[in-house]
């Protein structure tokens, strides 16, 4: 409270962190967004994460400890995983077997080849797990924001979104376990470590499916493409958040499994503005900035070739095994490359990971969080635009926005 | 380009085209998923009879049967079809359905199917091609030879309204509720080539008229006539142009065998002659049937009377009751009778009451993708 007190009274200090300079900085990302779409045509994404880099070059980074930025972060995400969450149908996957069958081929073999070249780089294993599994995740957050922006519709988008959604909830997964592994690895403390993990797995998928419900039983009886109704949407998503962050459950895997549920309870459509209306559009430029400017030169110069080697296999692994399963699943080979290059984004949710992680782990968490910092310097400016040009290549974006 | 001769066909084979939808999974509306479906579906292609292709705008997809004999030759090819599509369309997370209309896309976000034709049509009739993302059945006639055809042509054009009537399901366009049964008939009257076939009843004065027609440059083949019936001079056929694709494909087999069968008994009984006076009230009772249903009203030029087209259509059927005896197309019409008695009239009526019902048009093409796929 005393954090958010002093934001307001002191205002006329320029930084970061004050009313004014966070204001200023909103308003120069909204700007720089802009002109990126209009003179450009590349993604508004991409003006907010410049902005967030920008501060991260002259030394103004966040390092996500911050009250207030942090509470910003967990809603922008949890609104833009709610999102894809939704775009997840398992019925798909129980149609398209060999869908399902790169989804988890592709995150297995980019688990395991960045564990193996991040061991022949010397990183240590108990730090070199994490990170593999972190680096399995294809942001959500920006193919949401970015298929939205470009009013993409096709198979390479569906695809993406749909991949994107496992890959986070594989990852979400496979780390509260690796973290509960290795709380429960001294079996003299089992006793006292094993009831919190359970409960918040369990916790976390129960909350997730309460939410789900009743987003549902709102949407039913309201129009959600009214503001009003929208709010009242957002409202729910921040109270199941408030109660995640209070019970210690999981801020990524309620949000997902919320919109995973209310997709897959019933086949109904749901039609709802993206990023829920003006307000979610707000949070979605400041989790951008944040993950931008969440990175040093320190951090890059120290970590940077490794980043680099993990970037590079992460790509080859995610590309190859997109190819091997094209033409079982469906897909031409233009849309293969489509696909795979639009794999690429790393962003808010591996940071967020990250720190879930460091938090719990502070001994692995000071050794790890360098490495994911530096991988997203590298991927997140880039990413967008990437993705962009892949769904131009595969035909996908509206008319307008083809020139 | 000149007239093509005229094949010829066995008389009153049948082949019938449809214009599907294809919608998405998550707000069901339209999605560009033509060329995937097509690649999906190039491995059933072999054991299907019937066929799939590209239409101008890449969230439709067209699909015809092979020459029918009868009623029951169209169920299947279109079963065996419809099958192959949905699960197809399954592997792609996309759905299919009928309907002359999607109730609520946005024609300036549809995209043109990237085919040379497709865009020169494009460019010609700029944004009336992507207006016309509506969605139509087709059903092909097979005469023996082409002054059958336009003698045949000219006699079907009274009955015109009783299919429009039998297969409207465009009620909504652009979200709206249009008030019409078949609002689909208005995108295509934008057309400048459409409407009805100048009254010319033998092959020779119609081809000096296409020459004619072809000297200006106006048209170039037959396919540059939107009319609501043609000749198919390649087939052998003749073409009814004016049905909105019905929500299940019972439905759309049932009238083509209706047409089939009003086409025998004209051809055969030649109960009266086609005169140019036939085309008095043609517009007119073409809007009762579009607008009201079977619910409308239609003029017969020669007595002045009115008369309810249920009360036609129904008389229609008696009339043609041994042909379709001859033809074993009984179950069709017995389709068609069964149609006659429902209260809510129709796939419009069907549509406006689970509108009513869900207040939400996505889940009314929902609930069409069901009825297409022959489970709701």
């Amino acid at each position: 409270m005393s954090d958010i007190l002093s934001i307001i009274t002191t205002p006329w200090a320029l930084r970061p962190d004050t009313l004014l300079g966070a204001t200023l900085l909103a308003v120069a990302a909204a700007l720089l967004g802009e002109v990126a779409w209009r003179v450009l045509r590349w993604p508004r994404l991409m003006g907010y994460c410049a902005v967030g880099t920008l501060l991260s070059l002259a030394g103004l980074g966040v390092s996500g400890d911050e009250a207030e930025l942090r509470l910003a972060v967990d809603v922008a995400l949890a609104l833009l995983l709610f999102e894809a969450g939704t775009r997840l149908n398992l019925r798909w996957l129980a149609h398209n077997p060999w869908l399902l069958a790169t989804s988890l081929a592709e995150a297995v073999l980019t688990g395991v080849a960045v564990l193996i070249v991040a061991r022949l780089l010397g990183v240590a294993p108990a730090v070199a797990a994490p990170l593999a599994l972190i680096m399995m995740c294809v942001s959500p957050a920006v193919v949401q924001r970015v298929v939205g922006e470009c009013g993409a519709a096709g198979q390479v988008t569906e695809r993406l979104m749909a991949l994107s959604a496992l890959n986070a909830l594989y990852a979400v997964v496979a780390l509260s376990l690796l973290s509960a592994g290795l709380l429960l690895s001294d079996p003299s403390t089992w006793a006292q470590a094993l009831p919190p993990v359970l409960f918040s797995f369990f916790g976390s998928v129960l909350l997730g499916a309460a939410l789900g419900s009743i987003v549902s039983l709102i949407a039913r009886r309201l129009d959600l493409r009214n503001e009003n109704s929208v709010v009242l949407l957002l409202g729910c998503v921040l109270l199941a958040l408030v109660l995640a962050k209070t019970l210690q459950l999981s801020t990524l895997l309620v949000p997902l499994l919320a919109g995973l549920w209310l997709r897959n309870r019933s086949d109904r459509p749901w039609v709802w503005p993206r990023h829920f209306g003006s307000v979610g559009g707000v949070l979605v430029l400041v989790l951008f900035v944040a993950v931008g400017a969440s990175w040093s030169l320190e951090i890059l110069a120290a970590a940077g070739w490794i980043a680099l080697a993990v970037v590079v296999v992460r790509v080859l692994a995610k590309t190859g095994v997109v190819f091997a399963l094209a033409k079982p699943s469906g897909l031409a080979w233009r849309q293969a490359a489509c696909l795979a290059a639009g794999l690429l984004p790393l962003s808010a949710t591996a940071w967020v990971l990250a720190m879930d992680f460091a938090a719990s782990h502070p001994a692995t968490g000071a050794q790890l969080m360098p490495l994911v910092l530096a991988t997203l310097a590298l991927i997140e400016l880039p990413a967008p635009l990437v993705l962009m040009y892949a769904l131009r290549h595969a035909g996908e974006l509206d008319a307008e926005i083809k020139r | 380009m000149s007239l093509e001769t005229f094949a010829t066909s066995r008389a009153f084979t049948l082949g019938v085209e449809l214009e599907l939808q294809i919608v998405n999974r998550h707000d069901y509306d339209l999605t560009p998923g033509a060329a995937d479906l097509l690649r999906v579906m190039e491995k059933h292609a072999k054991r299907l009879i019937a066929d799939v292709k590209p239409e101008i705008t890449s969230s439709m997809i067209e699909t015809s049967t092979g020459i029918c004999e009868r009623h029951h030759d169209v169920i299947s090819q279109l079963t065996e079809v419809r099958d192959a599509l949905v699960h197809s369309a399954g592997q792609l997370n996309l759905r299919l359905c009928g309907g002359g209309t999607h109730p609520f896309q946005d024609w300036s976000r549809r995209r043109i199917f990237d085919t040379p034709r497709f865009h020169q049509v494009s460019e010609l009739y700029g944004y009336l091609s992507k207006q016309f993302t509506v969605f139509g059945q087709h059903v092909h006639i097979g005469c023996t030879g082409p002054d059958q055809a336009l003698w045949l042509l000219h006699a079907l054009s009274r009955f015109m309204p009783h299919v429009i009537a039998l297969s409207a399901a465009s009620p909504y366009v652009q979200g709206s509720d249009t008030g019409f049964h078949s609002a689909r008939l208005n995108s295509v009257n934008a057309f400048p080539l459409s409407g009805r076939a100048p009254f010319l009843l033998t092959w020779d004065q119609f081809t000096v008229y296409f020459n004619k027609m072809a000297r200006t440059g106006v048209v170039e083949s037959m396919k540059d006539f939107y009319w609501d019936i043609r000749p198919k001079p390649e087939f052998g056929t003749i073409e009814v142009r004016v049905m909105d694709t019905p929500l299940t494909i019972e439905r759309a087999a049932a009238i083509a065998a209706y047409l089939q069968c009003v086409a025998r008994w004209l051809v055969i009984e030649r109960p009266f002659e086609p005169e140019e006076d036939d085309y008095l009230a043609y517009t007119y009772n073409r809007f009762q049937a579009c607008r009201f249903g079977l619910d409308g009203e239609v003029v017969n030029p020669q007595t002045a009377e009115h008369h309810p087209l249920r009360q036609l259509i129904a008389q229609t059927l008696v009339d043609v009751e041994m042909h379709a005896i001859e033809l074993r197309a009984e179950r069709g019409l017995a389709h068609i009778r069964e149609l006659l008695n429902t209260p809510e009239g129709g796939d419009a009526g069907w549509l406006r009451a689970t509108q009513k019902r869900e207040e939400f048009l996505p889940e009314v093409v929902r609930q069409q993708c069901l009825k297409f796929e022959g489970v709701g």
